[in-house]
């Protein structure tokens, strides 16, 4: 046991296995750009959505639990499916890694809108306040820190999950762990694991302290 | 302060399905250590089936049909059988295996080799025999290998064969820097595999692309154009089914992967020994293909596709 971590710390710490297109850095890079492209499209779909039954009340029995079905699909069998329709390309890993990311937002989003005080909207209503004005000026700032949180929850699942890519032959830290296990070379399955890990925590962390520093004035 | 109850939920059912996960693993392991300690490290005398033989099959459909294969031509000749079928790899069977937890394994000659001794040279299946009984770890023999082969083979569309006039793998170093391989990861590194292609025939690929071992990742990408040349398993169905085209292997640089049986000596004994001899001599490559494309493609259940062959071949139960 101590030998293999012993040999987890070379393979992490050796110059060579960070250099090249096989190397880490580029790896990590790799995994970095799937996973926020992932996490941008799933926002883009999943904010309106949020919000527009959070500020109209209506419609969020359907649109939660359809979005919770990307949740519950398995991400490899989508995948598969995706790849048999469409070919070999990105798109069947996009494809699994936004409706892996959906969930979170809409949901996070959802409940920020719907745990802001109807008397401050009434009070917004009776300043003359137009449906649009309460939910940017009113609605929004109010349910940030919840956003926020969807935001983050589905960033970590999507870095986690990001390994897919190398399942259809695209790179990212998945690469290690699939070759690492195809080869036997359980150190590589442990070094990409590691840095999974590494990366999603590093991430959390980072958006926390975001987070933190942007509320810092507000007592939830 | 902004986080939800909800995600605290998901965190905590996370932490279940890990610790879940890691219960049966767990009781794997000290079930395999009890055994070796109960009957493993003997076992150099005569071995026998007496007590039943448990048979343990691999995560793959066709090891799961030689399994209940196995166990059909076993039955017949008397002796009872227990079938623990999809258990994983050889990581997991041999030790198993070992261990007294199954006492049969349908093996491939090549591949059994190349997992006992990475640098065995030998590919021709009598060589392979004796090597295997060589590297073969103490307690565990190998008996007489069967009439069905599952090796590995190069294969590439027709449009594509016709294109580049491919008809061997030496035809491939022709094109070198054109051709896109698909296969499984381990191929890249592997002799019987892209390693091995660039030694024996010289063979250098514009790009290798890691899928998956002769499944639909692999087969979809062939079919689709998006790999010129794909690594897949001669019992295949999909290989005959599309009209695929099967490199030759001029060189022998694929090994035989005839089947072949591994059994702890402790419950090798003559009935079992004849039983198994007879199937390897009844089973050929063709009919494995079909019993797999029974089972993946018509989704019969493979202890009835095993059954119903050994029946029609006079090796089932009277």
């Amino acid at each position: 046991m101590y030998e293999l971590f012993a040999d987890l710390g070379t393979w992490l710490t050796g110059a060579e296995q960070w250099q090249g297109p096989d190397g880490i850095a580029h790896r990590l890079t790799e995994h970095l750009q799937y996973s926020l492209l992932a996490t941008l499209i799933a926002t883009v779909i999943a904010l309106p959505i949020g919000l527009l039954i959070g500020h109209t009340g209506r419609g969020a029995f359907l649109a939660i639990n359809l979005s919770s079905f990307g949740r519950a699909l398995p991400t490899v069998g989508l995948v598969v499916l995706v790849f048999l329709a469409s070919g070999l390309s990105m798109t069947p890993v996009y494809v699994a890694l936004v409706a892996l990311a959906v969930p979170s937002i809409v949901t996070n989003t959802y409940a920020g809108m719907t745990a802001v005080d109807p008397e401050v909207k009434d009070a917004a209503r009776g300043q003359g306040m137009r449906g649009h004005q309460i939910l940017w000026q009113v609605e929004l700032p109010l349910a940030l820190p919840l956003i926020m949180t969807g935001l983050r929850l589905a960033l970590i699942q999507v870095v986690a999950t990001a390994t897919v890519a190398a399942y259809v032959s695209f790179g990212g830290l998945g690469r290690y762990v699939f070759d690492g296990l195809a080869q036997r070379d359980l150190v590589q399955v442990l070094g990409g694991a590691v840095l999974v890990a590494v990366v999603a925590v590093v991430l959390d962390l980072a958006l926390s302290g975001l987070q933190r520093i942007l509320f810092r004035h507000r007592t939830a | 302060m902004t986080r939800t109850p909800r995600s605290t939920t998901r965190r905590s059912l996370l932490g279940g399905l890990l610790a879940a996960a890691a219960v049966p693993a767990l009781a794997a392991c000290s079930s395999g250590i009890t055994s070796l300690d109960g009957q493993g490290g003997g076992g150099t005398g005569g071995g026998s089936s007496a007590g039943g033989i448990t048979i343990g099959t691999a995560n793959f459909t066709e090891n799961q049909v030689l399994g209940y294969l196995y166990a059909e031509a076993l039955q017949a000749a008397g002796v009872k059988t227990k079938v623990r079928a999809n258990l994983g790899t050889r990581e997991i069977l041999i030790p198993a295996l070992e261990g007294g937890d199954i006492d049969l394994l349908p093996e491939y000659q090549g591949a059994l080799l190349h997992y006992l001794d990475p640098k065995a040279k030998a590919t021709e299946e009598g060589e392979m025999q004796n090597a295997l009984a060589i590297a073969l770890p103490k307690g565990l023999q190998i008996l007489p290998y069967g009439m069905a082969e599952d090796s590995d083979a190069f294969v590439v569309t027709p449009g594509t064969a016709r294109k580049y006039g491919l008809t061997s793998l030496a035809d491939l170093a022709k094109q070198n820097g054109k051709l896109v391989i698909g296969a499984a990861p381990e191929v890249k590194k592997r002799t019987v595999g892209a390693v091995g292609l660039k030694d024996v025939y010289g063979v250098e690929f514009k790009e290798f692309k890691s899928l998956d071992s002769s499944g639909p990742l692999v087969k979809g990408a062939l079919k689709k154009g998006d790999v010129d040349v794909a690594n897949l398993f001669t019992t295949d169905t999909d290989i005959i089914a599309e009209g695929w085209v099967v490199l030759t292997d001029p060189k022998n640089l694929i090994p035989g992967q005839h089947v072949v049986p591994l059994i702890a000596d402790r419950a090798a004994d003559s009935t079992v020994r004849r039983a198994l001899a007879r199937l390897g001599a009844a089973l050929t490559t063709k009919d494995l293909t079909e019993l797999n494309r029974l089972v993946d493609k018509d989704k019969k259940d493979p202890e009835d596709v095993a059954h119903g062959w050994a029946a029609a071949h006079g090796l089932a139960e009277k």
